[in-house]
């Protein structure tokens, strides 16, 4: 099929050249338009989910009410940036940014090695049977939701009645009250995140190393190089691409967040730490009702994320790189 | 072939995307234009009240009798609480009486619109925003109303109120102006929403497990220095409780809602004798936490936590969790505090019945009144007699015979049957003519306790006579020995203070905050009830500076200029 595209198409461009006209476009469209019918789908799911929804950004400037259209609806004091103002002046929301980048920057400093390193010692792995047990293994979490994973939290952690800290304290030490200060919190938020998600991620590190010529390696073998030096060697630098997007990916990400996760491991002890900005608009927004406000906040949180999305791209080209576009 | 196949494969796809789409997508730009239309006309304030009333004498004259002469038709808001083996909350044996009643009475059909329980708010918002509110709404929280009064996406109620007095006898003989006006606005006696009658005011009690009282030979304690000592002796003699369990004893037992959880005892604390004023200004929070009074409450549990007294995990649990009731059930707990029938609600299920099965037929939680405050009572401060808010959404266009479903819900008879059901299937009358309640099955079983759900202007057991209610009420818990029930109804009923209705006005400061000031307040509940020993004032300053920086403060003073302005004295009563 793609090659057949590529000869029509050059075909057709021949063609054009030869002799200008509408003719062969539509010979070319004729021809494919199956193929079309069915970018249609996505691209309306796109437009109707994506784009469309865009207009009610508006909300963000304007004085929400739940009964009339968007366009009615009258316009936010100070040149509609009434409750961008707003935000800004609050504490919870100022505490709730701080605590997303910090959050995000420690998952991405702990966590983004992780999957690397594991999918470098997988690959190592030279029986089958076992590699295949262990993937398995650490992809299950992935499919658990946070509230189950809140769930099991508890089970092990919490400072009574927790598996863990029975066993502490059945052997003479001290409990360790895992979710209920902010530091222990933080911790355990981080741990459970970077469990819950490495042995999927790795996933995509695999691929790209099963990328990877075999002849490379068998080259090195003949110039004497040991497994370290293969993987620093060849492994890394034939992963590197794709590292790099992933990077940029989750920089793109650093002030947004999941919902889920924060919200189901939050408590009362800790939510000087544990409010990010997704649980904020969540409690502020739609229990509180004040839809505008939230909307600036989510624009707000947007924004910074394209930010940081391009800026992450532009480095990454200047380090030679080939950055995503 | 491939062609074709490619062609059904991209339309099916297309079909079934529009499918999932329309439902969802199409109404959204259409139905808010239709509302825009009537919202405009009764958001115009001067000319609202005569257009209200200009339809009103136009529905007048097709009531004849009380009845439409064209059947009406209007949807009614009704819990869903998913209840394991419950009946289906829009189609059972009391949705059937409701319909036939109105139908026959008013020529009105009547139709339920489920809502689950908990996500109730965040229902009516979608609700609403897609213009399929039901015609009658009911919620807890009159923020919310607010709020979307502020939207104009509520009718006022007053002018039908006030115009249909005559056809509206039920509702007006069972709220009566305290209810009704309650929320009306003191200046243009707008009211956005009617409030349900609370018909029993019982709040928070405390319980205590008689039997390890018995098996430890304690009396019951009637000072907080007694409860403390009896708290300090179960745990002491854990071992001779739970034997091998010993270890998961909880003397007291809060839980992470500690304002409501330790309510007797924090009120305690307070001066019975404050003025309304003072009482209203710090009022905002119902969980007393500004009140002067409640920091020595906390300092005390504070006190209890770190002695090893209480439930080590209690602020990791939220609200609708299990976790502390199946203690209670399996015997783990030794007192608590919470509503006042608290152990007996749920039937089969409940803590009592649970714990008989479970730990043994002498185990039973009964009620104590051991907080003493300062005047030697033993103060309760009670709400007002208000409970659920009733307001019409802007899309109901049928106002009226909304208006007389609530006069027909309101009627003493409809109440009776819908609390009690039907003799031989959800009752038995007694000897000396006491409703006894028993379990029901099928379409017979009450969802909520009393049908509480179906009757959206009561609260509590209201019988056609108050001498069948106070005899009744004791056997309203299936199995329950009467003589307890009626202890802690009497207990519930020690010493309480009823709210009064301040009509100070709209506070603005108080608009949008509400659930960002309650997680608040629990944090610092939390937080303060375990802070390490000397901390503790240090965690409940700091956690009360953030509380009123995040909008309380502002809540104080506006309300203590709307009380000056309205109000020349400091008490009201």
């Amino acid at each position: 099929m793609d090659r057949g595209g590529k000869r029509v198409y050059q075909m057709a461009r021949t063609r054009k050249n030869a002799v200008p006209g509408k003719k062969t476009g539509s010979a070319y469209f004729r021809r494919y338009y199956q193929l079309y019918l069915l970018l249609l789908v996505p691209l309306l799911y796109l437009l109707i989910f994506k784009y469309i929804p865009m207009w009610y950004i508006m909300i963000a400037f304007k004085k929400y009410s739940i009964v009339s259209p968007v366009i009615d609806m009258k316009w936010a004091k100070n040149h509609g940036f009434e409750y961008f103002i707003k935000a800004f002046r609050s504490k919870d929301f100022i505490v709730a940014l701080k605590n997303t980048i910090t959050l995000n920057l420690l998952d991405l400093v702990c966590g983004f090695p992780v999957p690397i390193i594991f999918a470098l010692v997988l690959n190592e792995i030279r029986m089958k049977r076992f590699k295949k047990a262990v993937q398995t293994i650490t992809y299950m979490p992935h499919f658990l939701s946070w509230v189950v994973i809140y769930g099991l939290a508890l089970q092990l952690f919490a400072p009574s009645t927790g598996y863990v800290n029975l066993l502490l304290s059945r052997m003479g030490w001290k409990t360790i009250d895992f979710l209920g200060t902010s530091r222990n919190w933080v911790r355990t938020y981080i741990g459970l995140g970077i469990w819950q998600s490495f042995g999927w991620n790795s996933i995509i590190y695999l691929a790209a190393i099963a990328g990877i010529s075999p002849e490379l390696y068998e080259a090195a073998s003949v110039d004497g190089a040991g497994r370290f030096q293969k993987m620093w060697h060849i492994t890394l630098p034939g992963i590197r691409s794709t590292i790099i997007v992933l990077l940029i990916m989750a920089l793109g990400n650093i002030i947004g967040s999941g919902f889920d996760r924060p919200f189901a491991l939050q408590n009362n002890l800790v939510m000087d730490r544990a409010e990010v900005i997704a649980t904020y608009v969540y409690k502020a927004g739609i229990k509180g009702s004040q839809f505008s406000l939230t909307a600036a906040v989510g624009l707000f949180q947007s924004v910074v994320n394209v930010i940081f999305l391009l800026g992450a791209n532009w480095l990454s080209r200047r380090f030679g790189e080939r950055g995503i576009w | 072939m491939k062609k074709l196949l490619a062609l059904v494969l991209a339309f099916v796809m297309l079909f079934s995307l529009a499918a999932c789409v329309s439902p969802s997508v199409a109404p959204e730009p259409a139905a808010p234009e239709e509302q825009a239309e009537p919202e405009k006309e009764e958001a115009a304030e001067p000319a609202e009240e005569a257009e209200a009333e200009g339809e009103a004498e136009a529905a007048d004259s097709e009531l004849a009798d009380g009845k439409f002469a064209e059947t009406r038709h209007i949807t009614v808001e009704i819990y869903d609480r998913n209840n394991d083996g419950g009946s289906d909350p829009t189609n059972n044996m009391y949705t059937e009486y409701i319909k036939n009643g109105m139908l026959e009475k008013h020529n009105v059909e009547v139709e339920f619109v489920a809502v689950p329980r908990w996500t109730e708010v965040d229902d009516i918002n979608t609700h609403l925003a897609a213009g399929t509110a039901p015609d009658i709404c009911v919620t807890y929280s009159y923020p919310t109303i607010k709020a979307y009064a502020d939207m104009d996406a509520v009718i006022n109620l007053r002018p039908f109120l006030d115009e249909y007095k005559a056809e509206l006898p039920n509702l007006w003989n069972w709220l009566g102006e305290t209810n009704l006006y309650w929320d009306s606005d003191p200046n243009d006696g707008t009211t956005w929403a009617i409030e349900a009658k609370l018909a029993n005011m019982n709040r928070v009690i405390t319980f205590v497990r008689k039997d390890w009282l018995d098996a430890l030979g304690l009396e019951e304690p009637a000072t907080k220095e007694q409860f403390h000592d009896m708290l300090v002796a179960f745990k002491e003699n854990a071992d001779t409780l739970l034997g091998d369990d010993a270890d998961k004893i909880v003397p007291y037992s809060v839980s992470f809602d500690v304002g409501w959880r330790a309510a007797t005892l924090i009120e305690s604390f307070l001066d019975p004798d404050m003025s309304d004023k003072e009482y209203y200004v710090n009022g905002f929070d119902d969980r007393k936490l500004t009140q002067n009074g409640t920091k020595e409450a906390v300092r005390l549990l504070n006190e209890w936590y770190n002695e090893g007294l209480m439930w080590d995990d209690f602020a990791l649990y939220g609200s609708g969790d299990t976790t502390e009731d199946d203690m209670m059930k399996a015997g783990y707990v030794g007192a608590f505090s919470h509503n006042w029938d608290y152990p007996w609600r749920g039937g089969d299920d409940s803590i009592a019945a649970n714990l008989k099965r479970l730990v043994g037929e002498d185990a039973k939680y009964i009620a104590i009144d051991p907080f003493e405050d300062k005047n030697g009572g033993h103060n309760k401060f009670l709400a007002g007699p208000i409970d659920r808010k009733v307001f019409f959404p802007i899309t109901n266009d049928e106002p009226l015979a909304s208006m007389l479903y609530l006069d027909f819900i309101s009627d003493p008879e409809t109440i009776q049957f819908l609390q009690i059901g039907e003799e031989g299937v959800t009752h038995n009358v007694l000897d000396d003519g006491a409703i006894e309640i028993i379990a029901a099955t099928g379409d017979a079983i009450q969802n909520s306790g009393m049908n509480i759900d179906y009757t959206i202007t009561c609260n509590g057991l209201h019988l056609l006579t108050d001498e069948l209610t106070n005899k009744s009420l004791a056997h309203t818990y299936a199995g329950i020995d009467p003589e307890d029930v009626l202890r802690a109804n009497e207990i519930a009923k020690t010493d309480t203070r009823v709210g009064i209705n301040v009509q100070a006005g709209d506070i603005e400061a108080e608009g949008g905050v509400g659930d960002t000031l309650s997680s608040k307040r629990d944090q610092v509940y939390d937080l303060a009830v375990k802070a390490a020993e000397g901390e503790f004032d240090a965690v409940w300053d700091e956690g009360i500076a953030d509380y009123l920086s995040s909008g309380g403060q502002d809540i104080i003073d506006e309300r203590t200029a709307a009380w000056d302005a309205v109000y020349s004295s400091e008490n009201i009563r």
